[in-house]
């Protein structure tokens, strides 16, 4: 949003020390956090960190690239699996496993993005959503991936390091999407991010500029793909165990939303997006808790529900964060963000 | 010698506030109340399974009701999961570590169960009753975990031995639900046939998602399929059925106990449910109803059901509640739980519940006849409480015949 007076300051990754320094604090912050923090919100805190790491990919393709894709939970289910079964079938240790599974899901988005070359708007998502039903299904076939049956991680080790609690493997969750993140971050800011781009803004004037449009569209899926492939390795030992059913179409769904929430087209929006929802997905079961206020909802659910009808408001309330949000501010948590960093700029006036 | 007085007092108080402190110090139990958790979906596509999670939240209120456990009232935490296995962990880590459990009790689902098995099993906290037909849990056998639901491969045989034995088929078919519990009947209807030297004409799977059945009708007509085993969920029932009557197909139609609903069922197929054998394991006992003998699940008559109904649904479950046997199935799959807490007396550990499950010797419970042995690392057996199943058939009138006796069902290991 700031004006750019020359092209090196348009391609560094951090536009000011400010920045920098904000970051390292949240990087101190994130450091101490496990040992302050109550074992269940470490938990919640990986639950959000994969929901980050897939939906800044997602962001890179749908908010950078201009498509869309309602088919990721397929990229995630390659990944989970992939890594697993990489690890028990192939003995592969796990920081070789989880890139390479990113890889094969990155192929699986290459090869997704091709029929995208031709497809646009509800047609591409169909389409998209079409693969993420499909992948599903084929996984619950194979007996590698224990059909039906689903699969167990494997104990997991890094070198001499046995990770078994949360707080460990937060240790390893954090710095890969830090570095995912900045990574992101990075593409955006190089030709590739450029070229992105300018698909998403005209991609007619972008390929009479020199764009190759198949090449790019193409990559942005890979991309895209790696990251939520890395994701699903990731969010295999979180859960533990893995089956075919849990990478259902309202995952895939709930990833775009994700985005979108957060806001399309800026890096911190997802990262927003992600942890608001992926926190609210988790917390909102204990709205009844809320002094005051989650006895209204349960004499009002009481009165005006079923029998389920405090579980119910759940759902209602979820939706009506999300209404509310693109009611007041499209640009979503990116755009509150920008109108906060305005105000105080602008302060007093 | 005043000061050793001093100091033998010392010791002794120490070690009297030790023993009492030993004895109370069990997470989630106090002087006044148990704590046990459980989860179940009230929202979203498995929402129908949430009844088992409110009807033992009724049973346990019932037996606060009548005052409690050894002076103790059961404080019964249940949270609505959505059958998404990432919040089922979430919740189940939250009571676990904010409030302290004591046991954790039924849950529903196979994926929700199994991403918090490892949590709870590595912590030595026990786990009784999950709410699924899964081997997951007995293969390989978990000191804490108790099994007290029949595996769905036990449907699948005794459904398949009526068919051959008992009404001559030799053409049989099946729709199961693409997952882990329609494959479970299907491995377990294709060994029993091998035993009579046959195989399934047809084989279909059904997507949770599917609502058109005419295909799977077209070649079930076209494998002339006398009986069709259905391994599906009530709505994929009433479709086949619908669909099948309006291309005038008329298989014996046999299901699983997760059909065993029959006045449900009879509601919604609009009565096409008539005829349908299905299988069970308990609500109602066979050997005391008689063969060939009508059953009514409205008017329960084992004792423990009758009471439950009386001085739990009658008292505690919500207006709206139906009396089903989902709801019902919440109170017997924690039944062998609260005979072991009655067991262990006022002095309650976790080991001294899984010393006492593990005592349980043929215990009636409202799901049939429980038994557990001691752990062996070995032995899948050893966890699994009930693995007899009976067959009923529905009635137009929305009651059941019952059409067999108890028949216990043969364990088939998974591959992997």
């Amino acid at each position: 949003m700031d004006m750019k007076r020359d092209y090196y300051e348009d391609v560094q990754v951090f536009t000011s020390k400010v920045i920098v320094f904000w970051l390292g604090v949240l990087i101190l912050a994130l450091a101490i956090f496990p040992f302050v923090a109550k074992n269940y919100y470490v938990y919640v805190a990986n639950y959000m960190a994969i929901n980050v790491i897939v939906v800044v990919g997602l962001n890179l393709l749908v908010g950078y690239t201009g498509q869309i894709s309602m088919g990721h939970a397929g990229f995630f289910a390659i990944g989970a699996y992939g890594t697993i079964t990489l690890m028990t079938q192939a003995h592969f240790p796990f920081l070789l496993a989880l890139p390479c599974a990113g890889l094969v899901a990155a192929l699986f988005g290459f090869l997704l993005g091709l029929p995208a070359l031709r497809l646009e708007g509800p047609y591409l998502a169909i389409a998209t959503l079409g693969f993420g039903i499909t992948t599903t299904q084929i996984i619950g076939k194979i007996k590698i991936f224990g059909e039906r049956q689903g699969l167990h991680a494997p104990d997991l080790t890094i070198g001499p390091w046995h990770i078994q609690t949360d707080k460990d493997f937060y240790f390893v969750l954090i710095p890969i999407t830090i570095l995912l993140v900045l990574l992101a971050r990075n593409i955006v800011k190089t030709k590739v991010g450029r070229a992105f781009i300018s698909i998403r803004d005209a991609d007619i004037a972008a390929e009479t500029m020199g764009v190759n449009l198949t090449f790019y569209k193409t990559l942005a899926f890979a991309v895209s793909a790696f990251y939520a492939g890395v994701g699903g390795g990731l969010y295999a030992f979180v859960l533990r165990f893995i089956e075919p059913e849990l990478f259902n179409m309202f995952m895939s769904i709930m990833f775009l939303t994700m985005a979108v929430v957060g806001g399309l087209g800026s890096m911190m929006g997802p990262v927003g997006g992600a942890c608001l929802l992926g926190l609210l997905d988790l917390q909102l079961r204990n709205i009844l808790e809320i002094p005051y206020f989650g006895q209204w909802i349960k004499a009002l659910s009481e009165s005006y529900f079923t029998m389920t009808g405090v579980s119910n408001i759940q759902l209602i309330v979820f939706g009506l964060i999300l209404i509310l949000i693109m009611l007041f501010e499209p640009l979503g948590i990116f755009g509150i963000w920008i109108r906060t960093k305005k105000y105080w700029k602008m302060w007093p006036f | 010698m005043k000061r050793n007085l001093l100091l033998v007092l010392a010791v002794m108080m120490v070690a009297v506030f030790g023993l009492c402190f030993n004895a109370t110090a069990e997470e989630g139990v106090t002087d006044t109340e148990i704590h046990i958790g459980q989860w179940g979906p009230q929202t979203g596509p498995a929402a129908p399974w949430g009844a088992v999670a409110r009807g033992t939240d009724a049973y346990f209120k019932m037996i606060n009701a009548d005052g409690g456990i050894h002076g103790r009232k059961i404080v019964h935490h249940y949270f609505d999961d959505g059958y998404n296995p990432a919040k089922t962990k979430a919740g189940v880590k939250q009571l676990q570590e904010e409030i302290g459990m004591f046991a954790w009790v039924s849950g529903v689902g196979t994926a929700p169960g199994l991403a918090v098995k490892d949590y709870l099993m590595d912590k030595k906290i026990p786990w009784i009753g999950p709410s699924a037909g899964s081997r997951h849990w007995i293969q390989p056998p978990n000191k804490y975990l108790f099994n007290t639901y029949p595996l769905y491969l036990g449907d699948a045989q005794l459904l398949v031995r009526y068919a051959v034995n008992t009404l001559g088929f030799k053409r049989i078919a099946i729709a199961y639900q693409n997952d882990d519990y329609g494959k479970q009947g299907l491995e377990g209807a294709q060994k029993q046939l091998a035993k009579s030297g046959l195989k399934l004409v047809s084989e279909l799977p059904v997507n949770v998602a599917d609502t058109d059945m005419k295909p799977h009708i077209m070649k079930f007509k076209k494998s002339k399929a006398e009986a069709i085993l259905l391994f599906v969920g009530p709505g994929h029932v009433a479709r086949l059925q619908g669909t099948a009557k309006a291309m005038q197909f008329a298989p014996q139609w046999m299901s699983t106990t997760t059909c065993g609903d029959h006045p449900l069922m009879m509601a919604i197929t609009k009565g096409l449910y008539a005829g349908t054998i299905s299988a069970a394991f308990g609500l109602m006992d066979p050997s005391a109803v008689g063969l060939g003998n009508k059953a009514d699940f409205m008017k329960p008559t084992l004792p423990s059901m009758v009471k439950f109904k009386k001085d739990g649904y009658d008292k505690f479950a919500a207006k709206e509640e139906r009396w089903g046997s989902t709801f019902c199935a919440g109170m017997g799959y924690v039944e062998p739980f609260v005979e072991a807490l009655k067991r262990v007396g006022r002095d309650l550990t976790r080991e001294k519940l899984v010393a006492e499950m593990e005592k349980i010797q043929n215990f009636h419970s409202s799901m049939g006849t429980v038994s557990f042995k001691p752990f062996d690392a070995n032995d899948p057996l050893c966890r699994i409480g009930q693995q007899e199943v009976f067959l009923l058939r529905a009635e137009a009138d929305g009651t059941s015949t019952i059409l067999t006796d108890w028949f216990k069902t043969e364990f088939i290991p998974m591959d992997h």
